[in-house]
């Protein structure tokens, strides 16, 4: 990630000590510290934050400086001359100046992540970009397969038990010229362990030749998920899941056991925090019976720094028993812990050429991608849905299933009238301008993977859909000009988790190197792409009565930056340091970063 | 980490992936192959085990997504994620004999097939295309599925016609002849109700260079199978019957033959004859041959009178 940002760690300057009034939580460093710990029943202190500058994204008020919050909610906002009026009506308020010389803004919603990005940081990133970790490190990008070779071999030296599995993630050769990582590579790291790199887009492993004997690959196979050298033999990359399930046999490790456990929970929410974020979705888990229970012991407690929705996986079960599972959790529920989505897959990612494509399909030649639920299969459980009045949240990458999505979608409310289910599509990716319309005519909402602009843009133009379009991807100005409810997203653990960055990708439209894809009318401005990851994430959650501006009696849930966006502009946008967030009206601060 | 290149495990359990659009007959298939085990372990991967139907009096317990089976087969759902369901299945101890997996209607048997050859343990038996016969004109024709139809047919190491009884016999033979045109060494074979034996289907040996037995080796058939619309024809071969010969008179007998079976001798010594998806395997053996040998074909294979001739005379 392109934000760098000083490494300095003065995590609590003195004024932090005394304003114990404002409700403050340190995530980490207060039970060491003795700080008072803000338990759930007792009394809130109500306070007015003053600020640099507010953007409420609450039209009637667009810009601020002063914002009142009691019992966990905003009881008013206005200017420094509003301060004596608020005491006569709802005082004593007590003043606080922390963040002063900060910009708030409404707490950032990413609407779609997965909790799986809290469990990678156990295992070591090595992606081309610099990503920031959940203790605020920021972990420098790795520019080549030497950089990455030399930087796990760091690692394998310094290790407790060097004979353990080492996995690393987020490797992504499409930026490396020339050749390909192969099983020599991760050899050098060491030949005496199983070492496995997973790629940024989680669908390619790495192996090293200890994995590759342990597997025991076999050459008559030819299947096009293992990549081979000239010569036949296999380079030790594989395509698809089968990376990961070879790793994970071999190694004997479930690399993916711990997706819901605590420590997975508290690291997503720390990576979320450090960007902001205060509303975060996990799209999607299969909710297995007794999860509910463990993630809301996690999710409520107040050092918990953010709320958690829960998109269920609509197809882990067949439609009638996956409607009552749904119905089951409702009763879960609490403020900060949501299953109140149905997540479906329809089709592959763009990049991997597993997305369905209309004609003229992919612009080198692959065949078209692969449809992930049968389109029969999904109008059958957004029908079930609809009916039970559930929101669906259904992932289309490519412009065919956009297409037999919203098809579907229409079948079910012909079948089950519903004037407010905000279905919504995932990614999108390709939608043009006629799906929009539909969108629209349909209720359907839109929330756009913008990131890859940035990170595939240049693969878009070259190889898989060509420069035209590629021009079209991800159409924010498009989508809005069409009046379809807008938000835009990281896919986390994907991309990196960022809003701002996010925000930036949508309003600028430039590839990783430089390259602009579309044009003017594709773009969006500041201040709708701040809206997009605020507002309007909210109302594709459909909670934007709760969350997503801030105006009174919303939930006091808030982002303290360190510069107004909409002063520093399209350019700097992505740049802009994240102080912390609050939850609920209490303050979570980053780390790495100076109040 | 306790099964790393140090020791290589055998590959001790046979993989069948049962592929076919929604509503091809997966079901009732594997239905009926789980009621014939044979004394395999067969655990089958399914995608929703209430739409199986299974036999209240064969269940012997169910935990979760698992069913287990009074013949000790296993069934589990596969849920959103084969890839984990698979490692857990892989994981069990003991393993299964054979793993049966249902495809997703819209799966690329070939992913699924894949997993076969990065697991040391796993041993890809075939691939099972189920082909509607009812619904074939509209699935070649489908705007979104068409190209995901071929691609199931085409990594078929068996093509199994499915409701022929809904459509008249002249389009099963039309569809079977179009199949064939394309396909020329994939076998075929028809199917009603899921009713096959589980010869037919198992024991593809689809992965070529592996000529492992099953553990639990199935049992030869020595009747009649009309109800299934296939004939099968058993005899006693005596004498020596060369290994070439005998391939020599099995191939003259394609497309009509789809297994063949035999335990026999010749100048070599004993051997074990399996052919199966279109291919031959000859495997010595140590012991006395019984001189068993069955066939398993489509009702076109010659009467038993011209089999037995055919036969005889390679045995003299
Ligand atoms: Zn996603």
């Amino acid at each position: 990630m392109a934000h760098i940002l000083a490494q300095s760690i003065i995590r609590h300057k003195p004024i932090l000590f005394l304003s114990k009034t404002c409700a403050l939580v340190l995530s980490h460093a207060e039970a060491m510290l003795g700080l008072g710990h803000f338990e759930k029943g007792e009394s809130f202190v109500s306070t007015i934050y003053q600020a640099k500058s507010i953007r409420t994204m609450d039209p009637h008020q667009p810009h601020a400086t002063h914002i009142a919050l009691k019992d966990r909610k905003i009881l008013a906002v206005g200017t420094a001359q509003d301060v004596a009026d608020w005491q006569a009506a709802w005082g004593p308020l007590e003043l606080n100046t922390d963040f002063a010389d900060r910009t708030l803004l409404p707490g950032f919603i990413e609407g779609h992540a997965h909790m799986m990005e809290g469990l990678l940081w156990d295992y070591h990133y090595v992606g081309y970009y610099d990503r920031e970790g959940p203790d605020g490190t920021i972990w420098p990008g790795l520019k080549s397969i030497d950089d990455v070779v030399a930087h796990l071999k760091q690692i394998q030296a310094t290790r407790n038990d060097p004979s353990e599995p080492l996995i690393a993630w987020g490797f992504d050769p499409i930026y490396f010229e020339g050749r390909r990582m192969t099983g020599a590579d991760l050899d050098a790291v060491s030949g005496e362990c199983p070492v496995a790199v997973l790629h940024a887009s989680l669908h390619i492993l790495n192996a090293n030749n200890f994995i590759m004997d342990a597997a025991d690959v076999k050459n008559a196979d030819n299947s096009e998920y293992i990549r081979r050298d000239d010569s036949g033999k296999p380079t030790g990359e594989f395509l698809g899941q089968l990376g990961m399930y070879m790793a994970m046999r071999t190694t004997n490790l479930d690399l993916l056991a711990a997706a819901s456990s605590p420590k997975t929970l508290q690291t997503f929410s720390q990576v979320a925090r450090q960007t902001g974020v205060t509303t975060c979705t996990d799209l999607a888990n299969p909710v297995p019976e007794g999860a509910e229970v463990a993630m809301r012991e996690t999710v409520e407690k107040d050092s918990f720094p953010m709320r958690l929705v829960v998109a269920f996986q609509g197809n882990s079960l067949p439609p009638e028993e996956s409607v009552a599972r749904m119905q089951a959790l409702q009763d879960k529920q609490s403020d900060k812990l949501r299953f109140s989505l149905v997540k479906f897959v329809a089709d592959g990612s763009i990049q991997g050429f597993s997305a369905r494509l209309k004609w003229p399909h992919y612009y080198n030649g692959a065949p078209n991608g692969l449809w992930y639920i049968e389109p029969d299969r999904l109008r059958e459980y957004l029908t079930a849905f609809t009916q039970a009045g559930f929101q669906c949240h259904v992932h289309t990458n490519g412009d065919e299933c956009t297409e037999v999505t919203l098809d579907a979608i229409e079948d079910a409310l012909r079948a089950h009238p519903w004037p407010d289910h905000r279905h919504t599509l995932q990614h999108c990716q390709m939608a043009s301008r006629a799906h929009f319309k539909r969108m629209k005519t349909l209720g359907v909402g839109v929330n756009l993977f913008s990131n890859h602009l940035y990170y595939w843009g240049d693969e878009h133009r070259a190889i898989t859909m060509g420069p035209e379009r590629a021009g079209r991807l991800d159409d924010a100005g498009g989508c809005l000009e069409e009046g379809v409810p807008l938000a835009i997203h990281s896919d986390a653990p994907v991309t990196a988790l960022a809003p701002l960055f996010t925000a930036w990708c949508a309003v600028n439209r430039v590839s990783s190197t430089g390259v602009a894809l579309g044009g003017e009318s594709e773009k969006i401005s500041v201040e709708q792409a701040l809206y997009a990851i605020t507002m309007g994430a909210a109302y594709s959650l459909k909670m934007d009565t709760e969350i997503g501006s801030l105006e009174v009696g919303k939930r006091a849930d808030i982002t303290i930056l360190a510069d107004d966006p909409i002063e520093v502009g399209a350019q700097g946008l992505k740049d802009i340091s994240v102080i912390g967030t609050m939850v609920d009206g209490l303050v979570h601060l980053n780390k790495g970063r100076d109040a | 980490m306790n099964q790393t290149a140090s020791h290589r495990l055998a590959p001790n359990v046979s993989l069948t992936i049962i592929a076919g659009f929604l509503g091809s007959g997966k079901t009732s298939l594997l239905n009926h192959l789980l009621t014939q085990s044979g004394g395999r372990k067969i655990t089958a991967l399914v995608n929703d085990f209430g739409a199986l139907n299974i036999d209240s009096e064969l269940i012997e317990a169910q935990h979760g997504n698992q069913v287990s089976l009074t013949n000790g087969c296993i069934c589990c759902s596969i849920g959103d994620d084969l890839m984990r369901s698979l490692a857990d299945i892989m994981r069990q101890d003991p393993l299964p004999d054979h793993l049966i997996i249902e495809a997703s209607g819209v799966a690329d048997p070939t992913r699924i097939a894949a997993y076969a050859a990065v697991d040391p343990q796993l041993r890809l038996d075939g691939i099972v295309t189920l082909v509607d016969a009812a619904a074939h004109q509209l699935h070649a024709q489908d705007p979104y599925l068409a190209d995901n139809y071929h691609k199931q047919i085409e990594a078929g190491h068996m093509l199994l016609i499915s409701k022929p009884d809904l459509v008249e016999d002249s389009q099963v033979e039309h569809l079977e002849a179009k199949l064939r045109a394309s396909y020329p060494k994939t076998p075929q074979a028809r199917v009603r109700h899921g009713h096959l034996p589980i010869e037919v289907v198992l024991g593809l040996q689809a992965e070529t260079g592996e000529q492992t037995t099953p553990p639990h080796a199935p049992q030869i058939l020595s009747t009649q199978i009309e109800d299934h619309g296939l004939a099968s024809w058993s005899a006693h071969l005596h004498g020596g019957l060369s290994r070439e010969v005998l391939a020599e008179k099995i191939s003259s007998l394609t497309p009509h033959v789809l297994r063949a079976k035999g335990v026999l001798r010749d100048a070599q010594g004993a051997y074990a004859l399996h052919y199966a998806g279109g291919r031959i395997h000859f495997e010595d053996l140590d012991v006395q041959p019984s001189g068993h040998f069955v066939l398993i074909g489509k009702p076109e294979l010659p009467n038993a009178q011209a089999l037995s001739d055919l036969f005889q005379t390679a045995s003299a």
